[in-house]
């Protein structure tokens, strides 16, 4: 019996593209895995700990490896052997602590010799790291010849917060492994925040701020610690003080906690967009 | 001569409705787009929603995937169609009009396919990714407008083009010609429109940190643009040539007369020609955009280049590799069609040597890599042949170098039955040598010194290695024209006469072409890793992960073998109408 023809091309051309698949089957099978999100705040860490962190977003989610070698002159960036004593005398008058810092947050202020200014700002997307992962990387840096005395206020406030709409804020949404729609019911029931506080579409009271942008105006940090200890964290400015509850922290449950938090994150002010949505429906 | 079944009464109407509706159907989905992605209670926009079996990433990926196929197609085709018809009207050869009308036909069928899995890629991104196309739409919104307004006027031209052929023939053939150009021209908007949102999505500009648009114009010229447009604009003729002359292997391969083997002989070797001819040219704008990658942001191009993907420049220069020595191979079968061509074969074997050396050295992957375990993967950060060969000086001269053989090739091949007959040949010759040599030389010292430059320096030479080769190409012809213009003949071209390998290997060009074409793409998007748009949207969805290379190859292949089959139905119904013609 003949082969038609169309039979003998068709298994050529699964041949040929079978060959590229197994060879691209063959070889070393790498994928690109997603950073995940560390808190190291309230919790009680040891400095071991922390520059055990930090070497692992140094190695991991800070993607340095990609230019830095340690103990291992590279062509692209400098090598950080001895980081945490040679930070000392990089710029006059300023700490080894303090340059560091800078040099993560701003690495344009200081450029060392003979490199290229392509060192990205690593509290930005895509890199995007946090405060406590900031603070834990600084803790690993300085241990590489030097003493390991940062403390978390030491990285600024602002570091890692800013890009709130689409960035960071979002990815540490989704990352809590709670329920907005039962923080919702939390918001509006046991937690009572309705009484005082307007959230996007729901609630009316103007005791409280309006939370309806809080997401995006506020870091998750600040958002989950307010909730537990609301004077600690200071005072809205043009509202009356110690008026928000001090004792949610013991009346919620870490799942009502968690699910309660979760809904705030989704407050973005996307007021302008709920309007028509709603008015469609 | 060859009378149409698409004129048939009832063939245009039905095809007419249907393409309306379709295009009703992709306008509705678009413009609808926004409002239904807002559209959930309490006006929080569900970020993701799951598509059943095969998950939400497949989905999309195998609609965006065959759409750009068929996008390529009906770009690609048109292109060819018009330089084809274009040499036609010059040299009155009318076999050149016909073929150019044979392809237009076939792209009737592409074309609302293409629509069709675009109106179906939007629906995928609208009910799986609202979020993620609310945002796009909110920086985009005008510009998706502009597309389907593209895609209309587009439509229009091509039937006036596709119906017009008989009636602006012989003197208006010069309006007829212009109607191709411009049905070229709309297509190249609609896909530098498109390419607009995706490269925005891996190099985004024109919005603030928080991802609000600051300037729209600022969008759409973001920096891998231009480089995506040109770098797609010359891969759509290659892909264009390459499947023109896989149709004419296979037609050639299950033909019966000898006249039908000489016409679709003919025909595989100037689709064959038009993608060799332009494939010289898509190295160098694949540098430009790498550069521009390195430009805009270091750490996605030291990711692309020697991160996670870099096995993937691996496949893909086995795949070039394959390109480049098919395109040869076939050169050289056909030269056993040629009477006098025994001449040049002793030449033969040195070409081979230089490609396959060439070869070797672009598929030696680059060594620098990005994390410790990616490192162990790859055996080492410092592998002792990978170290030397795998970096990019080496690989610039290996792929000009192979440029370079590949036209001595072609040359060889043009002046296979020709024998010079003006008084300065042996200086001409000679000139046409030393261009290439010094051409080489270029190419060479720039590789060597290469090696003791920084990288932003050496990025430079490549510019320089480019540039002599382009030079050398085009002094090398100027010469060549004039000098075999009143060429004595040792025979006429046998066309016809070729061993049936050859049409194998233009079906290998065309199945490695097209394969290359999905791979790249996923390199495009995955290299923005676990991003929506790098840096300003993340994806968030579970299969955030961008998946390793050999799942992207099965999912490569399984989609190329679903294009190609589509393709085989279209030319397969081109076909029956010629049938239905003839009988
Ligand atoms: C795209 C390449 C790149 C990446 C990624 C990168 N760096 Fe850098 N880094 C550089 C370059 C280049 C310099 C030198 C120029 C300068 O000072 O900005 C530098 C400088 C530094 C310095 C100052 C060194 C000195 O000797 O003064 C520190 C500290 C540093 N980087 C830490 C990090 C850390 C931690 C990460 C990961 C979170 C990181 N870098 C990611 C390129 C990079
Ligand atoms: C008795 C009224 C009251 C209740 C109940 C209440 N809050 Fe508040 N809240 C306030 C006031 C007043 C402020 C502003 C003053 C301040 O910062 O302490 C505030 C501030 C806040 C802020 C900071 C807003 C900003 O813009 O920085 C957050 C977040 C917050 N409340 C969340 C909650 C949550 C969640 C609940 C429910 C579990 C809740 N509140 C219940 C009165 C209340
Ligand atoms: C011999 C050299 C090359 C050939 C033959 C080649 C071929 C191709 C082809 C066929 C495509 C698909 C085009 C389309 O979808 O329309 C493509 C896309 C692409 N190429 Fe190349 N290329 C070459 C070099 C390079 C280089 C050196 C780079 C970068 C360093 C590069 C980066 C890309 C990227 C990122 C895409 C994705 C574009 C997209 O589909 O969205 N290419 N290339």
């Amino acid at each position: 019996m003949r082969v038609p023809l169309i039979v003998k091309v068709g298994t050529f051309a699964l041949a040929v593209m079978g060959v590229y698949a197994y060879y691209a089957n063959s070889i070393p099978q790498i994928q690109s895995t997603l950073p995940e999100e560390l808190s190291l705040e309230g919790g009680n860490v040891t400095p071991e700990q922390l520059v055990k962190a930090g070497e692992g977003i140094f190695k991991g989610k800070g993607t340095c490896e990609i230019c830095h070698r340690i103990g291992q002159k590279g062509t692209r960036a400098p090598d950080l052997a001895g980081i945490g004593a040679a930070a000392a005398k990089r710029k006059p008058g300023m700490s080894a602590k303090a340059y560091i810092i800078e040099s993560l947050l701003d690495p344009g202020a200081y450029l060392v010799e003979g490199y290229p200014g392509i060192m990205p700002k690593v509290d930005r997307p895509p890199i995007g790291l946090n405060r406590s992962e900031l603070w834990a990387t600084v803790a690993f840096l300085q241990s590489m010849a030097g003493t390991v005395d940062v403390k978390l206020d030491d990285i600024p406030k602002t570091a890692g917060a800013v890009v709130g709409a689409e960035g960071a804020a979002q990815g540490a949404e989704l990352k809590l492994p709670g329920d907005p729609k039962a923080g919702q019911v939390v918001f509006m029931g046991k937690g009572a925040c309705i009484a005082c506080h307007k959230a996007g579409a729901i609630g009316a009271s103007p005791i409280g701020p309006d939370l309806s942008q809080i997401a995006k105006i506020q870091t998750p940090e600040y958002i989950m610690a307010k909730i537990l200890d609301p004077a600690g964290m200071g005072t809205v400015a043009g509202y009356p003080p110690n008026l928000m509850p001090p004792t949610l922290g013991q009346t919620l449950t870490a799942k009502e906690y968690i699910d309660l938090v979760s809904f705030l994150l989704t407050l973005k002010g996307e007021a302008s967009a709920q309007a028509p949505a709603a008015s469609k429906r | 001569m060859q009378l149409d079944v698409i004129k048939s009464p009832s063939g245009p109407m039905r095809n007419f409705q249907t393409r309306a509706t379709l295009l009703l159907a992709g306008i509705l989905l678009v413009v609808a787009g926004p409002a239904w992605a807002q559209g959930t209670p309490g006006g929080q926009t569900e970020a993701y929603r799951s598509f059943p079996l095969i998950g939400s990433r497949l989905a999309v990926w195998g609609a965006a995937q065959l759409h750009l196929y068929f996008a390529a197609f009906i770009l690609g085709v048109p292109m060819f169609a018009i330089i084809v018809e274009f040499i036609g009207w010059r040299t009155q050869d009318t076999r050149y009009d016909w073929l150019a009308r044979q392809f237009m036909k076939l792209t009737f069928a592409a074309y609302s396919a293409t629509a069709l899995l675009g109106g179906l890629l939007t629906f995928i991104f609208i009910t799986l990714y609202p979020r993620f196309f609310g945002y796009l739409v909110e920086i985009f919104g005008p510009t998706m407008w502009m597309y389907a307004g593209l895609f209309f006027v587009e439509t229009f031209t091509l039937y006036l083009y596709y119906y017009g052929w008989d009636w602006l023939s012989g003197p208006r053939k010069g309006i007829h010609l212009g109607l191709g150009v411009l049905l070229n021209i709309w297509g190249t908007i609609l896909m530098f429109v498109a390419n607009a949102w995706l490269t925005f999505m891996m190099s985004p500009s024109g919005v603030d940190e928080a991802g609000k648009l600051t300037s729209l114009w600022g969008a759409i010229y973001n920096p891998t643009w231009m480089p995506i447009n040109v770098h797609r604009l010359i891969a759509n003729i290659t892909f264009g040539g390459a499947i023109v002359a896989a149709y004419a292997a296979f037609r050639f391969l299950g033909a019966r007369t000898d006249e039908e083997r000489a016409q679709y002989d003919w025909m595989g070797y100037v689709g064959n020609f038009v993608a060799v001819s332009s494939l010289l040219f898509l190295p160098f704008a694949g540098y430009w955009l790498g550069r521009e990658i390195y430009a805009f942001n270091q750490t996605m191009g030291i990711t692309m280049m020697g991160g996670f993907m870099s096995w993937l420049w691996v496949v893909q220069a086995i795949l070039i590799g394959v390109l480049f020595i098919g395109s040869n191979y076939y050169l050289w079968l056909g030269m056993e069609r040629i009477p006098g061509s025994e001449r040049y074969r002793p030449y033969i074997p040195y070409l081979v040597m230089i490609l396959a050396a060439g070869f070797i050295v672009w598929a030696t992957p680059r060594s620098m890599v990005a994390t410790l375990e990616e490192t162990r993967a790859m055996g080492g950060t410092h592998h002792p042949v990978l170290g030397v060969l795998g970096v990019m000086s080496a690989k610039n001269t290996a792929v000009n170098l192979m440029i370079l053989t590949t036209f001595v090739s072609f040359l060889l091949y043009r002046r296979a039955n020709r024998v010079a007959t003006v008084s300065w040949v042996r200086s001409g010759m000679t000139a046409q040598w030393i261009i290439m040599g010094v051409a080489a030389a270029v190419v060479t010292f720039y590789g060597v010194y290469g090696y003791f430059v920084e990288s932003i320096v050496r990025i430079g030479f490549s510019v320089y290695q480019v540039l002599s080769v382009l030079a050398a190409i085009v002094c090398v012809m100027a010469i060549d024209f004039p000098m075999f213009r009143r060429a004595r003949s040792t025979g006429a071209i046998r066309w016809g006469q070729i061993a049936p390998r050859s049409q194998y290997v233009l079906i290998l060009l065309a199945v490695s072409f097209t394969w290359l074409m999905g791979l790249m793409g996923f390199a495009r998007s995955g290299i923005r890793q676990h991003w929506h748009v790098y840096g300003i949207l993340r994806d968030t969805s579970p299969e955030a992960v961008t998946p390793a290379l050999g799942y992207a190859a099965n999912m490569i292949t399984a989609v190329t073998a679903i294009f190609l089959a589509f393709v085989v139905l279209i030319f397969w119904l081109g076909g029956l109408g010629e049938r239905g013609a003839k009988g």
